[in-house]
């Protein structure tokens, strides 16, 4: 999947592999490619500023952490981190939901489901 | 902007790949210095994690540093979300060294023309009334930077940020650097005139700093918002 088809969903995917735990940048690439399946192509240096927009927004907090010679910078999702996954989850829920009811008609539309 | 895309494993450059990549991308990346420099050294580090997870699955090194920019990025296109991000640092900083010092200026002013502080009322009038002009040009940029401290933080949550907040924040940096330097000279003039003139001549120092602070900020600033940056923040 091209890193368009991504764009927009790139917060969901970010703070859904800090779900279990805090990461590195490169741990939290390669988590992203790990979970889906090496499909999703991402520009992965963009990472970086967008880990850095998610902790000025409150919904990651971060500190170095040394391991040899190399520092890295490990985030961790905050309680409003978590709120604002709930909401990505449903959000995606919803949209897939309504897409794949017009894509294939025999799937009644979420409003409609008894 | 940038020059041509970085090649880090360019034989004429001596320099380590990665240095070569980090130092080609802190050239083209404005903002403040701390930001920048903890950006440039998290990609730094995150390229070369990549390179080693490559040579890790097998071939040479300088095959996995091909590939590790390939899959990162070149400088060129990391700069526009990078610099994105360094954009909004410097107005955030800009905005709150206007929204720490103005109050103060007013403060400054307000003890130096109070009738305790100067009973014998030889502050000239015209002084007063600049005083009540530039104090409203004080609250009026505290205000937008306590207002731009909002809406870039927390707030960015559930609201966008304006494409041009950077630029009015420049230039509200700017107003208030220019209010804080005829301040200075105000009460410069003014404590030559005034019976209580060390408490006059302070305020005018600490105007004097103020002024050093914001209009370097609000200069970093403006310099920032013209640059070219990522349309939307959320990039992949």
């Amino acid at each position: 999947m091209k890193a368009d088809a991504v764009r927009g969903h790139l917060d969901g995917l970010l703070l859904a592999v800090l779900e279990q735990g805090p990461l590195h940048g490169y741990a939290i690439i390669a988590a992203v490619q790990h979970r889906s399946g090496g499909v999703l192509e991402l520009r992965t240096g963009t990472i970086y500023p967008a880990l850095q927009r998610l902790e000025r927004l409150g919904l990651l907090s971060s500190s170095w952490e040394s391991s040899g010679e190399r520092r890295r910078r490990c985030y961790a999702l905050t309680e409003a981190g978590r709120h604002t996954l709930a909401g990505e989850r449903t959000a995606w829920s919803e949209f897939t939901a309504a897409i794949g009811s017009v894509l294939n008609p025999t799937t009644p539309p979420p409003g409609l489901a008894t | 902007m940038t020059g041509p895309a970085a090649d880090p494993l360019d034989p004429r450059d001596p320099r380590d790949p990665f240095d070569a990549y980090a130092a080609e991308l802190a050239a083209a990346l404005h903002g403040p210095a701390r930001a920048k420099a903890r950006l440039v050294e998290e990609i730094r580090g995150g390229l070369a994690d990549t390179a080693d997870a490559h040579a890790e699955r097998g071939g040479p090194y300088p095959d996995a540093i091909r590939a590790a920019v390939r899959e990162f990025g070149t400088v060129e296109e990391l700069v526009p979300s990078c610099q994105r991000e360094l954009t909004l640092a410097q107005a955030r900083h800009t905005a709150r060294a206007v929204a720490l010092t103005a109050p103060f200026l007013i403060a400054c002013w307000y003890l130096s023309v109070a009738p305790a502080a100067d009973p014998a009322g030889s502050v000239p009038r015209t002084a007063q009334l600049l005083a009540a002009h530039l104090a409203g040009v004080a609250i009026g940029a505290t205000l937008l930077s306590a207002a731009t401290l909002a809406v870039t933080g927390t707030l960015a949550r559930r609201l966008p940020t304006p494409p041009r907040l950077p630029l009015l924040v420049a230039w509200t940096g700017t107003t208030a650097g220019v209010a804080m330097a005829v301040t200075t000279l105000a009460l410069a003039v003014a404590s030559a005139l005034a019976t209580n003139w060390p408490l006059l001549a302070c305020a005018g120092a600490l105007a004097a700093a103020s002024h050093a602070i914001v209009a370097t900020s609000a200069r970093a600033c403006r310099r920032c918002a013209r640059l070219p940056v990522s349309r939307t923040a959320r990039t992949a």
